[in-house]
């Protein structure tokens, strides 16, 4: 049996349509196999502390929020650049993502730091771009994804790590080139914004494997599965 | 076109004449009405207690907001000279469009009844709302706006303009901790600290105060006190109110609606109230009937948590048997598949309450799937994504139903035709 760790950074500021529940599914279905998690949630003015955790979330935030969380997330920069390439999990959703690139634009038109663990910058746009997301993950190409893309900014760079690649809908960029989202080592990353991993089985999967390794079981996910293929039928439809 | 009403004479009229609104000119004074939740409601609730008291009032009724149902409203009422003749002329105008619409006709008082997350797909999230109205604000830096005090996002909206407030006072539905399963004000909008709460209302509505800055609910100019649910009154500013539903949402809109009749007419809270005795809300947004003898009521939310929990508080309150029938659907004009701002509902209220869960539409499967992250068992919960069998799955529920339907543009109906086929 294993203990689960999860660290849920600014819960409080980034926190938008849903994004939490991907927690609550995960604690769910960790107990569901048999072990067990607990949850810490750190926001601005406290201190990040990666090391002491198996599993780091980040959701999707208004972007005058980001911006407000941004410098504090940069001081800690080394110790999470450190702890993503040591094979740490992450799960980053939406906007957060603007935090680990080179740096990114705000509302106000500011230029800030992020903490440079990817070449891509970002750009906020301050206007609604909204798109449905068909995709392949890259680690199970007979896996289907869907994600709803509900965002502000856009990524400029080329992405090297991508975790999905994109069936239908948009990319990271301002025009689609059929990539979208991070897979670096055991970081997760995609601008799909809301319940990404109650309404993905694989993905869920896939996280719960590099949790638990050994201690991993098999869960009942036919609901998922289910829901999850009227889903891409619509897509196939068109 | 929104909710039915129709705008093709106003969309006809700006297509030859793009500003043909600015040529009009107005007898009396402009009240526009907007926010997230209860435009509709308050705008006719408005227009109502003025004509009640003797004034001429031309109002957009049925949700034609947009500028173009705007331009069908005042051209349609307007004489051949161009005079938009009314004592009150009472617009509901949607959030993201009143910059538009203000660019075109003189606003005299701007009613912001609250901003909340609300359909996502079109509105993304209530600070991009929050610019688009303050844009729509500083075209009109004269008039009067009215703010709640109890919610935090749009009472930032004051700045330096003449503001009249509105807010209530503790009720018992107030709660000390946010029932909501999450909310859209944890930190403050001005230096992003947590924002802390003596009670909360529903969602982040609430007396507030920043733990860090000065920022918190301001000193209500028009103040709800003592609701009495069951009775449907409010007392306001020392006048008891009637109030036509008994929502927490409509005493707001009712505490709201005061404030701007008495500002703008100097009419009392005793006129109001006097006025406000025999308003009924429009029916679609509540259908009470019966299937197969049962009481049977509709709800209508546009993909709005906050306003899918107040049906739930409203169901709670109901007493026997009951069921709950939810209707999701894609985001009907470009099919959008996301039911994110369902998992921001709070559904584990409903456990053990409620006989039976029907989830119908075509997203019925995706939110049984919330419905299970929020902890309910394949006992509780049915679904059935085939309207043509909606009969036969209501069938398998107990007691009296509860249709929450969450839909936009254009489908709301759709499941009442099914069951009274």
């Amino acid at each position: 049996m294993k203990h689960i760790r999860i660290l849920h950074l600014y819960s409080n500021a980034l926190d938008l349509y849903g994004d939490y529940k991907n927690l609550t599914v995960l604690q769910r279905r960790i107990a569901e196999t048999g072990n067990t998690s607990d949850i810490t949630e750190v926001n601005l003015d406290e201190v990040i502390d990666p090391a002491g955790y198996d599993f780091v979330y980040i959701g999707h935030g208004k972007a005058r929020n980001l911006a407000a969380v941004a410098p504090h997330f940069v001081q800690y920069g080394e110790a999470i650049r450190t702890a993503i390439e040591g094979g740490q999990v992450w799960f980053v959703t939406g906007n957060a993502r603007e935090l680990f690139g080179q740096s990114f634009t705000t509302p106000a038109g500011e230029t800030l730091p992020g903490i440079g663990l990817f070449d891509y910058t970002g750009v906020e746009t301050n206007k609604v771009f909204v798109s449905d997301m068909l995709a392949q993950p890259a680690y199970d190409e007979n896996a289907r994804i869907y994600g709803f893309i509900n965002r502000t900014a856009y990524l400029v760079g080329e992405n090297r790590y991508p975790l999905f690649t994109v069936l239908s809908g948009c990319g990271d960029g301002e025009t689609p080139d059929g990539k979208e989202g991070t897979l670096y080592h055991n970081f997760f990353a995609t601008w799909a914004m809301g319940p990404m991993l109650a309404r993905n089985p694989s993905m869920l999967r896939e996280l719960l494997h590099r949790l638990l390794g050994e201690d991993y079981r098999e869960c009942d996910m036919t609901l998922e599965e289910k829901a999850l293929a009227l889903v891409t039928a619509e897509f196939d439809k068109k | 076109m929104l909710g039915g009403g129709t705008d093709l004479p106003g969309r006809i009229a700006l297509r030859l004449y793009p500003h043909v609104m600015k040529k009009l000119r107005f007898s009396g004074r402009v009240i526009c009405v907007t926010g997230s939740n209860g435009k509709t409601t308050t705008s006719n609730l408005i227009a109502h207690v003025l004509r009640k008291n003797g004034f001429t009032v031309i109002n957009n009724a049925k949700g034609s907001n947009l500028t173009a149902g705007v331009a069908t409203t005042l051209l349609s009422a307007c004489t051949l000279g161009g005079v938009v003749r009314a004592d009150y002329v009472v617009l509901e105008v949607d959030e993201c469009w009143s910059r538009f619409i203000f660019a075109e006709i003189p606003v005299d008082y701007y009613l912001v009844l609250n901003l909340l997350r609300d359909q996502v797909v079109r509105n993304g999230n209530p600070d991009l709302v929050f610019e688009k109205i303050a844009e729509a604000i500083a075209k009109h830096p004269d008039m009067t706006l009215i703010l709640n005090a109890n919610e935090p996002i749009s009472q930032n909206l004051a700045g330096d303009y003449k503001t009249v407030y509105f807010a209530m006072d503790r009720t018992k539905r107030s709660t000390d901790h946010c029932v909501s399963g999450t909310n859209d004000c944890k930190i403050c909008p001005r230096c992003f600290h947590p924002m802390n709460y003596e009670f909360y209302h529903y969602n982040h509505l609430g007396k507030f105060h920043c733990s860090h800055c000065d920022y918190g609910s301001h000193q209500p100019d028009f103040f709800g006190t003592d609701a009495d649910f069951a009775g449907k009154c409010i007392t306001i500013n020392g006048t008891p109110v009637h109030v036509t539903y008994n929502t927490t949402f409509n005493f707001f809109n009712t505490v709201a609606a005061a404030a701007v009749c008495c500002t703008a007419s100097g009419i009392t809270v005793e006129q109001f109230a006097a006025g406000c005795a025999d308003f009924h809300v429009a029916k679609e947004r509540l259908d009470d009937f019966k299937f197969d003898g049962r009481r049977t009521v509709l709800m209508m939310t546009k993909q709005n948590a906050a306003s899918l929990d107040q049906s739930i508080s409203y169901v709670l309150e109901q007493p026997g048997e009951k069921s709950i029938a939810l209707y999701i659907n894609n985001v009907i004009y470009m099919e959008y598949k996301d039911v994110s701002w369902l998992y921001d509902v709070a559904f584990e209220r409903l456990k053990g309450k409620v006989e039976k869960i029907l989830c119908t539409g075509n997203r019925a499967l995706d939110a049984a799937v919330c419905l299970k992250t929020a902890g309910f068992d394949d006992d509780t919960l049915l679904m059935e994504t085939d309207m043509a069998k909606t009969k036969e799955a209501f069938r398998k529920t107990k007691g009296d139903i509860y249709i929450l339907a969450a839909s936009a543009f254009g489908n709301e109906g759709k499941i009442l035709e099914e069951l009274k086929k």
